[in-house]
């Protein structure tokens, strides 16, 4: 009956109630949202680190990862895969081997890990084969021309392998994207002409276009210039294992397109075979054994496992190699949660003001429950209850809006292209599709639940201090 | 068989460093089944006799008795408790659950007590029908006259079976009709129930009705008038 009259009494002033729950809905939809998005992007980038970058588990010689020495290397690795392979939990193990090197092209020249890799066993541990950017090559499709290379968008754009240009093809394409004539009038000025970067694309575009033009239009211009040197050519250099300077000629066998431009900005994968004769490293070695399992929740026992098998060798997760990332997926519920405390207790003021309001007006009848025989325990039930259900109808309300949102928005993703730049320097995707799992969803029922019991002690605590015979006597 | 015993009840507010003896040495008797009005004029103490015969109000001096237990030794919590088992109240201005329906607000105190579903459905329609709202049951108060709200109060003041029943000038709001209405139920349920009613009132037809007449004046009783 308690229970009964406090929903009832939720709806005796219908107006009050509905702006609070309603106060309550948007605070709850915000924050649930909000917390979507991070997860998103935080999941985004958690995932982009173990498919293209890291993978779960790595095993190196124990000196390799500190002083990057060419001789800290494993030996017999077909062995060690062997094992490994033959591992529950595991789903696929390859090589690598590790230079640091120099990328040069006639004008310039970037230091770059160059990375020896078997292809076709690469594509069973990592992704970044599908981050092929379309028209710049095929991902050693032919193993025979041991001169391709799998380099960065970003590498490629300091080595100007990426040029700019505009055409009538790309006019008619940016009129579709219903660019303002003016502006194509403007850019039209510099067809056919070549641009070897970024910069000096950019200088010409701002030569014809306005401030505010350039902000808004600017980069879908730089993305449809963009035109790639088909098999451009480049060289990489490095010493090889007897410290000779050595190195190679490379074409651009395809260009990876991922979120993080730190990576793209200095990883180039070229055949195992060819680093190793390069590097004059004998057959069966590696610097890096890389492995993939089937559930990544497994990564902590298959660490602690692979460590006791090889003890002499250094076993690390991706939490342990990247471990700014482990931080932030590890510690991501709870900063979601205090996020949400904050914004329920922000509204647990305006809640607590209602209930204060309700307290004052209903004096009489609280001394008359009293007097039946109400006692204090089922009179503070009674408002924590009314309490409770205010925050929950909103609290509901807010969640079922935001799921519904987040369910949109995570099947077409939001695009914070604004802010492209920034976000791929810290390694997350501009765009991001909005992720939370039911139990954040139960999470934010109980602080609701927690709020609105919160919200109730002081009013509730003021009902208390009622003298029957006074409260009676109220008008 | 005695319900309710005063001895020398005395009460004293002191406001502004005046005392004001609102009761001033009362000492009554209450037998099962009696229909008492205290009357009086304003300020004479009526409703604070009331209020202390209730527990809702402590004496300054002296013991009240409910069924041989003294008021002043129980604890506040077990006080609200006792007010729930043994007194039923009627109010001046109805005071019903706005919310809930009349069937609502006379199964409130029963639930309050636990009881059992079925019982608290039969004792809730026993008591609508004894006060003429049978059809009236979903009704909720704004949607009932004075009167009915006040049969209403009634109904829920005796739902529990109580001792005795308090009320604080029943009839004060009601028109004639509807005066004659409610002391007529009232009058029926102390004969049927045998429950106690004392009213406090200064309404002539209450007083009329009354089988005992207590008459207060400054705190005092002046006069206690048993008529057969």
């Amino acid at each position: 009956m308690i229970t009964k009259t406090a929903w009832k009494n939720v709806w005796r002033n219908k107006i009050r109630s509905l702006v609070v729950i309603a106060s309550v809905t948007v605070g709850i939809f915000a924050g649930v949202f909000a917390v979507g998005v991070m997860n998103g992007a935080v999941d985004q980038r958690v995932d982009e680190v173990l498919d293209n970058e890291v993978s779960h588990i790595q095993i190196t010689h124990p000196d390799f990862r500190s002083n990057n020495d060419l001789a800290c290397n494993l030996e017999n690795v077909s062995t060690l895969k062997e094992r490994i392979s033959g591992l529950e939990k595991v789903e696929a193990v390859c090589d690598r081997l590790f230079v640091v090197g120099m990328a040069n092209t006639a004008r310039k020249s970037v230091g770059v890990n160059i990375i020896g890799i078997n292809p076709e066993e690469e594509k069973e541990i990592f992704g970044l084969y599908k981050e092929l950017e379309p028209g710049t090559g095929d991902y050693f499709a032919d193993p025979d021309r041991e001169e391709l290379s799998y380099i960065g968008f970003d590498l490629a754009k300091t080595l100007n392998i990426i040029r700019y240009q505009v055409n009538d093809e790309i006019i008619e394409e940016l009129r579709s994207e219903e660019l303002p004539e003016d502006i194509l009038a403007g850019i039209s000025e510099f067809t056919g002409e070549r641009f070897d970067n970024e910069r000096s694309f950019k200088k010409a575009m701002r030569s014809v276009l306005t401030a505010k033009q350039e902000s808004e239009y600017g980069r879908l211009i730089l993305e449809k210039a963009q035109t790639f040197r088909e098999r451009a050519k480049f060289t990489l250099t490095f010493v090889n294992s007897n410290n000779h300077q050595t190195g190679g000629v490379f074409r651009v066998g395809g260009i990876y397109n991922i979120p993080n431009s730190m990576f793209e900005s200095n990883q180039v994968f070229i055949q195992d075979r060819i680093l190793r004769r390069l590097i004059e490293f004998p057959e069966n070695t590696a610097h890096q054994i890389v492995i993939r399992l089937t559930d990544v929740d497994d990564t902590r026992t298959m660490t602690k496992k692979l460590r006791s098998d090889f003890p002499e060798l250094e076993v690390l997760n991706w939490k342990q190699i990247q471990p700014d990332m482990a931080m932030m997926s590890d510690f991501a519920g709870v900063m979601y949660g205090f996020f949400m405390v904050i914004i329920l207790a922000a509204l647990a003021f305006g809640i607590v003001n209602t209930m204060l309001m309700v307290v004052l007006e209903r004096t009489k009848e609280l001394g008359m429950l009293t007097a039946i025989g109400m006692n204090k325990k089922k009179v503070f039930r009674m408002i924590m209850t009314e309490s409770v259900f205010l925050s929950l109808t909103g609290g509901v309300a807010g969640m079922v809006v935001s799921w519904i949102i987040i369910k949109v928005t995570s099947a077409r993703g939001i695009n914070f292209g604004s802010m492209q730049e920034g976000l791929e320097a810290m390694g997350f995707s501009s765009y991001i599709y909005p992720d939370i799992g039911i139990d954040f969803f139960m999470i934010v029922t109980i602080l609701i639940i927690i709020t609105g019991i919160l919200s109730s002690v002081y009013p509730a605590l003021k009902a208390l201090k009622l003298d029957p015979a006074e409260a009676l006597r109220t008008e | 068989m005695k319900v309710l015993e005063l001895f020398n009840v005395h009460k004293v507010y002191n406001t502004t460093h005046v005392e004001v003896h609102a009761v001033n040495d009362v000492c009554l008797e209450f037998e099962e089944g009696e229909f008492a009005a205290i009357v009086g004029p304003s300020g004479s103490g009526k409703t604070t006799l009331l209020n202390m015969i209730g527990g809702l109000d402590m004496p300054t001096e002296g013991r009240i008795l409910v069924n041989s237990t003294d008021l002043s030794t129980l604890k506040s919590s077990a006080i609200i408790d006792f007010r729930m088992r043994n007194i039923g109240f009627v109010f001046q201005s109805y005071n019903l659950i706005p919310v809930l329906t009349a069937k609502e607000n006379i199964e409130f105190i029963m639930n309050l007590q636990k009881w059992p579903r079925k019982k608290r459905d039969k004792r809730t329609m026993e008591l609508l029908k004894a006060v003429g709202l049978e059809d009236r049951v979903d009704s909720r108060p704004a949607q009932l006259s004075g009167g009915q709200q006040q049969r209403v109060a009634v109904a829920r003041a005796l739902a529990s079976k109580p001792r005795f029943v308090l009320a604080d000038e029943p009839t004060a709001n009601l028109d004639t009709k509807s005066t004659e209405n409610l002391l007529d139920i009232m009058e029926k349920l102390n004969r049927e129930e045998n429950i106690t009613f004392i009213f406090s009132t200064h309404d002539a037809r209450v007083v009329k009705k009354a089988r005992r007449v207590i008459t207060l004046e400054d705190g005092k009783v002046v006069s206690d008038e048993i008529r057969e």
